[in-house]
C-alpha cells in the first residue's frame, strides 16, 4: 500500500503531488494545502477528557487512495439515480456538487485533527440521493484497518436532495492487534427539505487505536434525521458530534451506545443546535463502564436566538459495572430566546440496580445472567435501531463479551 | 423430600431493628394458606426474606424445604427449588421484553451442570405456545410479551405479568405478596381465578397468601389462616378467622394477645 510520508516528514508540496497525480481539480489541491498549512501551524488540542499523553502523531503515515474503504449495498436496481461511490472517484463525476458541500457542514479549521483529515483524506465515501427518492436498503461503507501503524483518513459526505429517503451505516472496525493505529473520520450529512435520514455510526477499532473524528448534519426544514451511534472499540475515542436543525420543522432521533472497558478513554461530544421554527430533539444516550475505562459525555444543547417553539429532550444515563470505572457527564444547555415549547433534561448515573437484580434472581436468573439482560436492555433503545440483523447481532455479541 | 415450608423461630432485622421475632409457620403442600396482618406487622418482610433480599438480615431461626434450610440459598436457587414470590410491586426492567425475561428464567430453571444451556433451553415453538396459551388465560393481550417488562404497565398489569410468570414456572410453593393491593374488583377476579387454575392444575402447590384485608381470601379461599402481628404469628385457624378479623378487625386479636 502506498503511504504518505509521516506527518513528520511531510509538506505541502507532496500533498500538491499527491492531489494533482490523482488528478485532482485545483480547488481541492488548494483546500488540501490551506488545511495543510493549518495543521502544520496549530498546536495540538488541550483536551482534559481525551488522552493523547502516548500517542504519537508523528509516526502517522496515512495511505493514499481509498484503500479501506468497503462499499455494500445492493446497486440502484431501479436506476433511481442514486450515487453511492468511494468519494475520490465520485470527483470524477460529480464534481460541482461536491464541491458545492464538502467542508460547509464542518470547518477545516476546528480544530488540528479536522484540519489534518480535510488536507488528506483518501478514503469515504460520496452518498446522493435524488429528490423524493426512497432507498429501501441499508447501505454501508466499512472501514477496516489493515495492520498496525496504518492512519486512515476518511471523508463522508452525504447529500439527501428533497423528500429523499435513505439508511446509511458507517462501520469502522478491525480485529485486535499489537502495535498504534490511528483514524481520523469526518462524515458531514446534509438533508434537504423533507429528506429522512438514518444514520448509524458504529466503531469496533481494535484496542490500541486512537479515533478522532467529527460528524456534522445540517437538517433542512420539515426533515428528520435519526442518528444511532455506537461506540465499543478503540483505545481513545474523541467524537465531536453536531446536529444543526436549521429548517423550521425539523427533527432529530439521537441514539447512542458506548461501552468503555479495560484502560478504553471513549468520549462523546454531541451538539444539538436548534435554530428554526418548531424543531424537535429527542436525545438518549447510554453508557455502560467496567474495570479502568473513562467515558465522557460533553453534551450541548443551544436553542438559537432565532428559534422558535422548541422541542427538545436530553436523556443520558450511565451504568458502573465495576467501581472503579468512571463516566463524566457533562450536559450544558444555553437557551437564546424566550419561545422554548419544552425543553428537559434526565441523566442519571450508578451501579446495576440492586431491587432489578432480586427481582429477577426470584425468578432462578443467576446474578451474572441478569446483569447480563440488564445491560442488554440498557442499550436495547440503540440496538433496535441498528437496521441489519447480522450488524445487530454482531454489536450484541461485542457488547456480551465486554460485559 | 418436603415439600411444606416448615419455618422455626425466623428472626430478622432492617437495619438493627427487629421486624420478625421468632416466626413458626408451616404451609402445607397442597394447602392454601393466608397470613393475615395490620400494617408494619411483617408481612412483607416474611416474604422478602424467604426468598432471599438482601436488605434483610436474618439473625435467626430456619426455613425449611425439600430438605434444605432455604435460609442458606442465593434467590436463584430457591427459585430453582420450587419458591415463587409474586411481588407486590413488580420492578421494571427496561429494555427486556416480557417473552425474553420469562424465556431467560424457564431456562434458567432447566438448565443443568454441565450441559450445554443451550441443549436444556426450552423449544422456541413451545414457548410461544406456552405464553400464548397462559396470556390468553389471564387475558393479557398478546401484545404485552413484547413490551419491556413492567414498564409502564398499570397495577392490575403488573400484577396479571405476576401471575403469568408464576404459570409459567410452575413453582411448588408460592408466596403472594399483597397481591390484591392496587386492583379493582375485575382485575382482582382475573388474578384470583389464574391462581386458582394453577392449583387446580396442581394441587400439589402450596400457596402463601400475604394480605392486609379478607376481600383477597374471598376468591382464593384459605384452608388455614394465619395472624402475624408485631413480628409474631399470634393466632391461627381457618377460613373462620379471616371473617372474624374483618368483623372485629385487628384491635381484639390485640387486646386478646395483651391480656394473655
Amino acid at each position: 500500500m502506498k503511504t504518505f510520508p509521516t506527518l513528520a516528514e511531510l509538506s505541502d508540496t507532496t500533498i500538491l503531488d499527491v492531489s494533482q497525480a490523482a488528478g485532482e481539480p485545483a480547488w481541492l489541491a488548494e483546500q488540501r494545502m490551506a488545511a495543510w498549512r493549518f495543521f502544520a501551524a496549530a498546536e495540538p488540542p488541550f483536551w482534559r477528557r481525551t488522552d493523547l499523553s502516548k500517542f504519537k502523531a508523528e509516526q502517522i503515515a496515512a495511505a493514499i487512495g481509498a484503500s479501506a474503504t468497503i462499499l455494500v449495498w445492493e446497486r440502484d436496481p431501479a436506476g433511481q439515480g442514486v450515487v453511492f461511490a468511494p468519494l475520490l472517484q465520485a470527483l470524477h463525476t460529480h464534481e460541482a456538487v461536491i464541491r458545492q458541500h464538502l467542508g460547509t457542514a464542518i470547518d477545516s479549521q476546528r480544530h488540528k485533527f479536522v484540519a489534518l483529515n480535510a488536507a488528506l483524506w483518501q478514503d469515504g465515501v460520496f452518498l446522493y440521493v435524488p429528490q423524493n427518492t426512497a432507498v429501501e436498503l441499508p447501505l454501508t461503507a466499512a472501514f477496516t484497518m489493515p495492520a498496525p501503524g496504518d492512519a486512515i483518513v476518511a471523508r463522508n459526505l452525504i447529500i439527501l436532495d428533497h423528500g429523499a429517503s435513505v439508511t446509511f451505516v458507517e462501520e469502522y472496525r478491525s480485529d485486535a492487534g499489537a502495535g498504534q493505529a490511528f483514524a481520523a473520520p469526518i462524515t458531514e450529512m446534509f438533508l434537504g427539505n423533507d429528506a429522512t435520514l438514518r444514520f448509524v455510526t458504529v466503531q469496533t477499532w481494535g484496542e490500541d487505536v486512537y479515533h478522532i473524528g467529527a460528524q456534522k448534519a445540517r437538517v433542512g426544514r420539515g426533515a428528520t434525521i435519526e442518528w444511532s451511534a455506537v461506540n465499543l472499540g478503540a483505545r481513545v475515542q474523541h467524537v465531536e458530534a453536531e446536529t444543526a436543525l436549521e429548517g423550521d420543522g425539523s427533527r432529530v432521533e439521537w441514539v447512542a451506545a458506548t461501552f468503555g472497558g479495560g484502560h478504553q478513554n471513549l468520549l462523546t461530544a454531541p451538539w444539538l443546535r436548534h435554530i428554526g421554527a418548531k424543531t424537535e430533539a429527542h436525545m438518549d444516550f447510554k453508557t455502560v463502564v467496567k474495570d479502568q475505562s473513562y467515558t465522557t459525555f460533553d453534551g450541548m444543547i443551544k436553542i438559537e436566538h432565532q428559534s422558535r417553539a422548541t422541542v427538545s429532550r436530553l436523556e443520558e444515563h450511565a451504568l458502573h459495572l465495576t467501581p472503579k470505572a468512571r463516566s463524566d457527564s457533562i450536559p450544558g444547555l444555553m437557551i437564546d430566546t424566550n419561545d422554548v415549547a419544552r425543553a428537559g433534561h434526565a441523566s442519571t448515573s450508578g451501579e446495576v440496580d440492586e431491587e432489578q437484580l432480586f427481582y429477577m434472581r426470584s425468578r432462578g436468573i443467576p446474578r451474572d445472567d441478569a446483569i447480563h439482560l440488564i445491560v442488554m436492555g440498557f442499550f436495547e433503545p440503540v440496538l433496535d435501531r441498528i437496521p441489519t440483523e447480522a450488524l445487530r447481532q454482531r454489536i450484541a455479541e461485542m457488547i456480551e463479551a465486554k460485559i | 423430600m418436603n415439600s411444606d415450608l416448615v419455618i422455626k423461630d425466623l428472626r430478622v432485622s432492617i437495619e438493627d431493628k427487629e421486624i420478625l421475632k421468632g416466626v413458626n409457620l408451616t404451609v402445607r403442600a397442597g394447602s392454601i394458606h393466608a397470613i393475615m396482618g395490620p400494617n408494619g406487622s411483617g408481612k412483607s418482610t416474611l416474604a422478602y426474606t424467604l426468598m432471599g433480599h438482601p436488605g434483610y438480615t436474618v439473625t435467626g431461626g430456619e426455613a425449611w424445604y425439600q430438605g434444605q434450610n432455604i435460609l442458606e440459598l442465593e434467590p436463584d436457587e430457591r427459585s430453582k427449588l420450587g419458591l415463587f414470590l409474586a411481588f407486590q410491586y413488580p420492578v421494571a426492567i427496561p429494555g427486556v421484553t416480557v417473552a425474553n425475561f420469562l424465556r431467560a428464567a424457564i431456562n434458567a430453571h432447566r438448565a443443568e451442570e454441565g450441559k450445554d444451556p443451550k441443549e436444556t433451553a426450552i423449544p422456541m415453538a413451545q414457548f410461544r405456545k406456552q405464553i400464548r396459551e397462559q396470556m390468553a388465560a389471564l387475558s393479557i393481550d398478546e401484545g404485552f410479551a413484547r413490551r419491556y417488562l413492567n414498564e409502564g404497565f398499570s397495577g392490575g398489569e403488573k400484577k396479571r405479568v405476576e401471575i403469568l410468570q408464576m404459570a409459567m414456572l410452575q413453582p411448588g410453593m408460592a408466596i403472594m405478596d399483597e397481591t390484591d393491593s392496587g386492583l379493582d374488583i375485575d382485575a382482582l377476579k382475573i388474578v384470583s381465578q389464574g391462581v386458582n387454575t394453577l392449583y387446580e392444575q396442581h394441587p400439589d402447590m402450596g400457596v402463601l397468601v400475604i394480605t392486609h384485608y379478607q376481600r383477597l381470601l374471598n376468591y382464593i379461599k384459605p384452608h388455614y389462616v394465619s395472624v402475624l402481628m408485631d413480628g409474631r404469628i399470634v393466632r391461627e385457624g381457618g377460613p373462620e378467622l379471616a371473617l372474624e378479623l374483618e368483623e372485629k378487625g385487628y384491635d381484639f386479636i390485640r387486646e386478646e394477645v395483651a391480656s394473655s
